[in-house]
């Protein structure tokens, strides 16, 4: 089925930043997702759409670690990161928002931002948690299982912090200048020390993209990052996804039911239903597609209409 | 790197001089060594129950292992001193060490209850911990070297109030500290939404656990601490009761609220002490402390329905003192300024 010309040894520089290939993910006996592919490089601004319950968020969910596929692999930078988890995904180079704002709700804007600038600081101890990490502890004994994670007995990472030590100082103010910037790109300045519950709408909205970004993500999945919004407000947005794109070198997956919006900012579409893709391409194409027009509205809607392309 | 120890190295002092103006009055001594260990119990507790969001009720299982493990350690040094050291001197060092080892037991206790219950997500670290402190118990009520039910007595009282206020200050420094930075950040984001945290970079598994671990250090360090002022320690002193008590000084204070557990142990180490006199005026006859004890219960589960029903945040929510008083005090605050 994948018979794409592709050079089967992947330039470095080439190589996709994220690449899903065949996934596929069981619940039981519901197909939630089969044989999912995807491509996202650099500099990408791509789209993914599909009736409710197609399939969208789980794809997200399996991209980030949330499920682990039934079948198939994703690779993160090149990464095979099937068995990770989500924070280690996230250290790749993968962030998201969710469809439903999942926000901390009781820390102030700045906060919000500041806990995801945190992880580059710990590169070091993540990447020794990924040689780590990546053993399924399941089939170690308990032994094996704390001696593997000796470096939280020891609360590694957490002694320069109880000491004040100049270096976590420093570090302190990094995060928080990075912070403020992230929020001032995302227009939220005038909300710093507002609690992110008592945000509006479609300032959490941005607020939880401003916090993705702080995790120096190199690929961005946003869950319908317009819903709720007015019109006025879903301009604006799409415009700053374009920004963002260009300004981060991003590339970014979006889920949107808003077919302006997709149709005017993503340069290639994938559409899924009942969990399987249906159709891909620019978004001209997905339009006219027969597939994708019956499901969203039906094959009696064809036969009246008659079939367009 | 001098801001890093000089609250210690001025907190010293201060303490030791307390202990010296106290020295007279022993009852006095004893109450405040009690509010301490309570204090330690509640601002430590609350690093878990509070700051991460996760329920643990075994709070008197570390505190037992703390105890018992510092307890057994003196006991054996009782006669050994240091000979190039005052003797005062030699027994606090041999204390520090027996307060240590105690501690990091308890550390590696709830290292090892933490890591498997801590996976998960939802109230099994409730269920697990609450079963480490029964087993603890158990297991202390049936070994001999712990003196069974009859409990361990002879133990060297070697902890003063200095020592006591020394660790209180310790546990509220580190609490505070870690509040405040990037790591105490990461634990109230797991307490928000555990789901985006972990999505946004943070392990949350190896946060939960490190702040268990904190937390079962200081409680051990709280029932060393303990086991070295009381004449006897029993299995009696760890019950559930106890870790109920200290779950109650955090809500009390609010779930995440560091002043807030000082303030809500201080109270309900006072409250039985009242309680008693409250007796004493009235002329009730017969054993005090068992009335005290009887009634105590009661009027702990009418304080929380009453804080639930007026408070349910708890004194300070998830604020700390300076935050919420000035809010309070309006007018006098407007005074100031």
């Amino acid at each position: 089925m994948s018979s794409k010309p592709e050079p089967t040894p992947p330039q470095l520089a080439d190589a996709p930043l994220l690449r899903a290939e065949g996934v596929s993910i069981q619940f039981g006996g519901l197909k939630a997702l089969t044989d999912f592919d995807l491509s996202i490089h650099k500099g990408d601004l791509q789209g993914l759409i599909g009736p409710n319950g197609a399939g969208k968020t789980t794809a997200f969910n399996v991209l980030t670690g949330v499920y682990k596929p039934s079948q198939g692999e994703v690779r993160v930078v090149g990464r095979r990161v099937n068995k990770l988890k989500p924070h280690q995904i996230n250290h790749l180079g993968l962030a998201r928002t969710f469809q439903n704002i999942r926000l901390f709700r009781a820390l102030t804007a700045l906060d919000n931002v500041k806990v995801a600038c945190r992880a580059e600081a710990f590169s070091d101890a993540a990447a020794h948690e990924l040689a780590v990490g990546a053993m399924p502890i399941g089939q170690l004994g308990a032994l094996a299982a704390i001696v593997a994670n000796w470096r939280t007995l020891l609360l590694v990472g957490w002694w320069k912090s109880l000491l004040l030590t100049p270096r976590f100082q420093a570090e302190e103010r990094r995060i928080t200048q990075e912070a403020e910037h992230l929020l001032e790109v995302m227009g939220l300045s005038h909300r710093r020390d507002e609690e992110a519950r008592n945000l509006p709408y479609g300032e959490q909205r941005r607020l939880e993209i401003a916090r993705a970004l702080g995790t120096k993500p190199k690929v961005l999945l946003l869950d319908e990052p317009a819903a709720g919004m007015n019109t006025r407000e879903k301009a604006d947005l799409m415009v700053l996804i374009r920004k963002l794109r260009d300004d981060f070198s991003l590339g970014i997956l979006v889920i949107e039911h808003d077919m302006k919006l997709v149709m005017g900012i993503c340069e290639k579409i994938t559409v899924l239903d009942h969990g399987e893709m249906i159709a891909r391409g620019a978004p001209e194409q997905v339009r006219s597609d027969r597939k994708v027009i019956e499901a969203y509205l039906g094959d009696s809607y064809l036969e009246t209409h008659g079939g367009a392309a | 790197m001098l801001r890093g120890v000089l609250p210690v190295l001025v907190a010293l002092p201060v303490v030791i001089l307390f202990e010296q103006l106290l020295a007279a009055a022993p009852f006095a001594t004893y109450l405040l060594s009690i509010m301490g260990v309570n204090i330690i119990l509640a601002v430590s507790l609350n690093i878990v129950n509070g700051m991460t969001g996760q329920f643990s009720i075994g709070h008197a299982g570390f505190m037992a292992v703390g105890a018992y493990v510092a307890g057994v350690l003196s006991l054996a040094l009782k006669e050994v001193a240091l000979s190039f050291l005052p003797v005062a001197v030699s027994d606090q060092v041999f204390l520090l060490v027996a307060l240590l080892l105690g501690g990091v037991v308890s550390a590696v206790c709830g290292f090892v209850v933490g890591l498997p219950s801590l996976r998960l997500r939802g109230d099994y670290l409730a269920i697990v911990t609450l079963g480490f402190g029964e087993i603890i118990r158990v297991v202390v009520q049936n070994t001999d070297a712990f003196g069974r039910a009859l409990g361990l007595s002879g133990i060297p009282q070697t902890a003063g109030l200095g020592m006591v206020g020394f660790w209180v200050f310790l546990v509220v420094l580190v609490a505070r500290r870690l509040a405040g930075s990037s790591h105490g950040r990461s634990l109230w984001a797991i307490r928000e939404d555990e789901v985006a945290a972990e999505a946004m970079g943070v392990d949350t598994t190896g946060y939960k656990v490190r702040a268990f671990v904190i937390s079962a250090f200081f409680a051990g360090i709280a029932g060393g601490l303990f086991a070295h002022f009381v004449p006897i320690i029993n299995p009696g002193s760890f019950t559930f009761v106890k870790s109920m008590e200290v779950v109650v000084m955090v809500v009390l204070g609010g779930l995440g609220s560091t002043t807030g557990a000082i303030i809500a142990a201080m109270f309900l180490t006072l409250l039985p002490e009242a309680l008693r006199s409250a007796f004493t005026v009235m002329g009730a006859e017969g054993s005090l402390a068992q009335k005290v004890d009887q009634i105590r219960m009661p009027v702990y589960g009418l304080m929380l329905v009453a804080l639930m029903l007026l408070r349910p945040q708890g004194l300070f929510g998830t604020r700390e003192i300076w935050e919420v008083l000035p809010r309070w005090l309006p007018r006098r605050r407007k005074g100031l300024a």
